[in-house]
C-alpha cells in the first residue's frame, strides 16, 4: 500500500468514526443521525404489524438508525427497570404501566417532557385518567399509549342453554351464575364466574360500586381506606359470590384464567379486552370459541348501573439518561400518533390514547370501551408501586377467600400496611 | 549425634543466619504470602468486595432515586432497628430457621439411607440407582421446579388426579398452597428431592473408605448391625457428615428458587424465607437498604451455626495432623 493510499484510508477511517459518534451527539431530526434507539414494551401491549408500521414510517426518515424492540414480561419488569435505569445506559423509550410512572419520575428517572406536549399528535384530546398518570408535581413525564378495562366475558351458548341475558344488577349477575351452576355444576371444574383468589383488579369494582376506596389523600397525608364500612359491604358481596360461583384457585393469580377459560368449563370471567384474543388463539386456545363470546360491563348493586373499572394502560417515557432525547421522542409521537393509534384501536382491540379515535371501535371491543366509561384509577403516589409489589390486596383478597381471616380483620391489616407504605 | 552435636549444629545455622542476606530471610518469610497473594486478591475481590457493599448498603437509606444517583443516605443501624419491631420479619426468621432444621435433617436421613442402600446392593442395581441420582442433580433446577408445580396444579396436577384415584380422598381442585404448613411440605419435598443425590453420592464415596477388617472386627466381637454403624461406621465418616451438614445449613437456609418459581413470582407472605425476603425488599419495594440488612441478618445467622462446624471440621484436621 503506497502512503498516499494509507493515508486515505486512515482519514476514511476517521470520517466513518467522526460520523458515528456525531450521530449519538446530534439532536437534529434531519435525517443524518446513526446509532441504535432502544425501546421496551410490554408483553402483549401493541401488535406486531403496528410496531413494523412505525418502525417503517421511522425508517424512511431516519435510515441509518436502528430501532431495538425489546419485548419485556410484566411479572418481573420492575427488577429490570430498575437496574437499567441505575445503569448509564437504560433502554432510550419504555413502556410505563400506568401505575408505575410515578414511582419513577419521583426518583427522578424519567426525561421531563412538558414543554414538548404540543409536538404530539392529539395531546388536546389525550385521555384524562392516563395524562393524569403522566404528571408529577404538575410536570409531564411520559405520553399516553392506550388504555385497557375489565369487563365480564361470557359465554353466549351458555347463557342461551340456561334462558340467561347479560345482568344488569350484581343481584342478577348472583342468578344467573346459580343458574349456570345448576345446568353445568356437576362438572367438578366448572366455574360460572371464574374468579383467582389474587385477582385484585377485579376485585376493585365492587369496592368502588359500595362507595369504597382503596385509600384517600388529604394534603399530602394518604389514609387507607380499605377496611371503611363501604369497602367491606363491597368485599362481602365478591366473597359470597366467589364462594357460590367459582371454583378458581383461591391462592392463584390471573395469569392462567384465559387458558382456563379455553379449556371450555368456564362461563364468564372478568377479563381485558384483548384477552379475547388470548382464548381465541389458535395456540393458546380454543379458536373455535370465537362465535360464543361476548362481554358485558361489570353490574353496579344499583339495577341498571355499571361498577366504576379500573382504568389500567400503559404510557410511553424517555429515559432522563437517553441520548437519544430527540429520536426517542419522535418514535414515541408515532406510536402515540393518529395512524399507529388508530391501529391499535381496529387491530388490537384496546381504547386509544385519544377520546377522538375512540368511536373506531366495533364488536366486543367497544362494549370494554363502553364499559370504561366509569372509570378509576389507583392512588396516584410514587409508592403505590410499592403497594402493588408488596402484594398487599393480593393477600388480603387471599385471606378473606379461604377463610383464614375476617373481612374486618383482613382489610383492617392491609389498611395499616396501605397507610404505611403511602406515607412512607 | 549427641548434645555436643546439636550445639555444633544450632552455632552453624546461627552463623549462616547472619552471615545470609537478610533479604534472603525477608523472601523466605515473604515467599508464602506472595504465593497465595494472587488466590487472596481473587477471594477479596470475588466475596470480599460484594459482602463489603453488602454491609455497607445495610446500613443506608437506599431506594429508587438513592439507586439512581448511586448515592445513599446513611442511617446507622435504622434497618436493623426496624427489623427488631417488624412482626412479620420475626416470623420470617423463625420459619427460615424451622424450614432449615426439617430440611437439613430429612436431607442427610434420606441421603444416609441410599447411601447404605447402595452400599448393599448388587453392581447392577447400584448402577441404576446411581444413574438415577445423577439425572436428579444433573437436572436444571428452574425446570425442574417448573415441572413440580405442573404435578402440584390446583387444576390440572397429576398428584391430584393420582391422589383421588387412589382413594385417598377428594383432591379434585385441593389447593396445597392455601394452607402454608401443606405449601412448604410440597416445598420440602422439592428441596429434598433435588439434595438427596449429592448427599447420597458423597456419603457413599465415603462408605467405600470405612476399612472392611474394622467392621468385620466388630461383627466377631459380637456387635448387631446397628452398633456397628454407630460405633464404627459413624465415627470414621465423621468428617464427611460434619462437611455435609454445614454445605446444607447454607443452602437450605438460602431456599430462595423453590418458593419463587413454584409460587409464580408472587408469594404470599406466609412463604417469605428470610431470601424471599430480602429479594422482596430489594427488587420488588425498591429498598435496597432494608433487603441487604436481611441479608446480612442471613449471614450473620449462618455465620453462627456454621461456626460450630467449621471448629468441628478444624479440630478433626488437626487431630489427624
Amino acid at each position: 500500500m503506497n502512503p498516499r493510499k494509507l493515508l486515505f484510508s486512515v482519514a476514511a477511517a476517521f470520517a466513518l468514526l467522526a460520523t458515528a459518534c456525531g450521530g449519538t451527539t446530534s439532536s437534529n431530526t434531519t435525517g443524518n443521525e446513526s446509532g441504535t434507539l432502544t425501546v421496551w414494551l410490554m408483553n402483549g401491549s401493541a401488535p406486531q404489524s403496528v410496531v413494523d408500521g412505525v418502525n417503517a414510517d421511522f425508517k424512511a426518515k431516519h435510515p441509518n438508525v436502528t430501532v431495538n424492540v425489546e419485548i419485556q414480561q410484566w411479572s418481573d419488569v420492575t427488577t429490570k427497570l430498575d437496574t437499567a435505569f441505575a445503569g448509564s445506559t437504560p433502554p432510550d423509550v419504555m413502556e410505563l404501566g400506568n401505575t408505575l410512572v410515578a414511582k419513577y419520575a419521583a426518583a427522578g428517572a424519567l426525561q421531563d417532557i412538558s414543554s414538548k406536549k404540543g409536538g404530539f399528535q392529539n395531546s388536546g384530546t389525550w385521555l384524562q385518567s392516563l395524562t393524569d398518570s403522566c404528571t408529577y408535581q404538575g410536570k409531564l413525564y411520559c405520553i399516553p399509549y392506550y388504555a385497557g378495562s375489565r369487563a365480564i366475558i361470557y359465554r353466549t351458548d351458555m347463557f342461551a342453554a340456561v334462558g340467561a341475558t347479560p345482568p344488569t344488577s350484581i343481584d342478577e349477575l348472583a342468578t344467573v351464575g346459580q343458574k349456570l351452576m345448576g345446568k353445568y355444576g356437576s362438572d367438578p371444574n366448572f366455574s360460572a364466574l371464574y374468579f383467582p383468589g389474587k385477582y385484585w383488579y377485579a376485585a376493585a369494582p365492587f369496592v368502588w360500586d359500595f362507595g369504597g376506596d382503596i385509600a384517600t389523600q388529604s394534603g399530602s397525608k394518604w389514609q387507607g381506606a380499605i377496611n371503611s364500612a363501604q369497602s367491606q359491604q363491597g368485599l362481602t358481596v365478591l366473597r359470597n359470590l366467589v364462594a357460590n360461583l367459582s371454583r378458581a384457585d383461591k391462592t392463584g393469580d390471573e395469569l392462567k384464567q384465559d387458558q382456563a377459560f379455553a379449556q371450555g368449563h368456564i362461563a364468564m370471567i372478568v377479563a381485558n379486552g384483548w384477552e379475547v384474543g388470548v382464548i381465541t388463539d389458535p395456540k393458546s386456545g380454543d379458536p373455535t370459541l370465537k362465535d360464543k363470546l361476548d362481554a358485558f360491563p361489570i353490574p353496579s348493586h344499583n339495577a341498571g348501573q355499571t361498577a366504576p373499572v379500573f382504568l389500567g394502560g400503559s404510557d410511553l417515557a424517555i429515559a432522563a439518561k437517553s441520548k437519544q432525547q430527540a429520536l426517542a421522542q419522535e418514535w414515541v409521537g408515532l406510536l402515540g400518533g393518529t395512524k399507529a393509534q388508530s391501529q391499535m384501536v381496529t387491530v388490537g382491540g384496546v381504547i386509544p390514547n385519544t377520546t377522538s379515535l375512540v368511536s373506531l371501535s366495533s364488536g366486543l371491543p367497544a362494549k370494554f370501551a363502553a364499559a370504561a366509561k366509569v372509570s378509576r384509577f389507583t392512588p396516584n403516589s410514587p409508592n403505590w408501586a410499592n403497594v402493588e409489589s408488596a402484594n398487599v390486596l393480593q393477600d388480603m383478597l387471599v385471606s378473606i377467600f379461604t377463610g383464614k381471616s375476617t373481612i374486618p380483620a383482613a382489610t383492617s391489616a392491609a389498611n395499616d400496611k396501605i397507610t404505611n407504605i403511602l406515607n412512607s | 549425634m549427641g548434645v555436643a552435636g546439636d550445639a555444633r549444629a544450632s552455632v552453624v545455622s546461627r552463623r549462616h543466619m547472619e552471615a545470609g542476606s537478610w533479604r534472603l530471610v525477608l523472601a523466605g518469610r515473604l515467599l508464602p504470602y506472595a504465593l497465595i497473594g494472587p488466590a487472596l486478591l481473587v477471594i477479596i475481590g470475588v466475596l470480599g468486595y460484594p459482602l463489603g457493599t453488602l454491609l455497607w448498603l445495610s446500613t443506608q437509606h437506599y431506594g429508587l432515586r438513592e439507586l439512581l444517583q448511586h448515592q445513599g443516605v446513611f442511617v446507622g443501624l435504622k434497618n436493623f432497628q426496624a427489623f427488631s419491631i417488624d412482626p412479620q420479619f420475626r416470623y420470617v426468621v423463625q420459619v427460615s430457621v424451622i424450614f432449615t432444621i426439617v430440611n437439613v435433617g430429612l436431607s442427610m436421613f434420606f441421603g444416609t439411607c441410599i447411601a447404605l442402600l447402595l452400599e448393599r446392593v448388587s453392581r447392577p442395581v447400584r448402577v441404576l440407582l446411581s444413574a438415577g441420582l445423577v439425572l436428579v442433580w444433573a437436572t436444571p433446577s428452574i425446570p425442574a421446579i417448573n415441572l413440580w408445580q405442573w404435578m402440584f396444579d390446583y387444576e390440572f396436577g397429576v398428584i391430584n388426579w393420582l391422589l383421588t384415584h387412589l382413594g385417598a380422598g377428594n383432591y379434585i381442585h385441593h389447593n396445597w398452597f392455601e394452607n402454608p404448613i401443606q405449601g412448604f411440605a410440597v416445598i420440602t419435598v422439592i428441596v429434598v428431592w433435588g439434595a438427596i443425590p449429592f448427599l447420597a453420592l458423597m456419603l457413599y464415596a465415603g462408605l467405600t473408605q470405612v476399612p472392611r477388617e474394622l467392621v468385620e472386627a466388630a461383627e466377631i466381637d459380637g456387635a448387631r448391625p446397628w452398633q456397628v454403624f454407630a460405633m464404627v461406621t459413624i465415627p470414621i465418616l465423621r468428617p464427611v457428615f460434619l462437611v455435609l451438614f454445614s454445605l446444607s445449613t447454607i443452602w437450605d437456609f438460602g431456599v430462595f428458587n423453590q418458593v419463587w418459581v413454584l409460587l409464580n413470582q408472587r408469594p404470599n407472605k406466609d412463604y417469605f424465607l428470610i431470601s424471599v425476603y430480602s429479594f422482596q425488599e430489594s427488587f420488588r419495594v425498591s429498598q435496597y437498604g432494608l433487603g441487604s440488612a436481611a441479608a446480612v441478618v442471613m449471614v450473620a445467622i449462618l455465620v453462627v451455626v456454621t461456626f460450630f462446624y467449621v471448629r468441628q471440621t478444624v479440630r478433626l484436621t488437626t487431630e489427624a495432623i
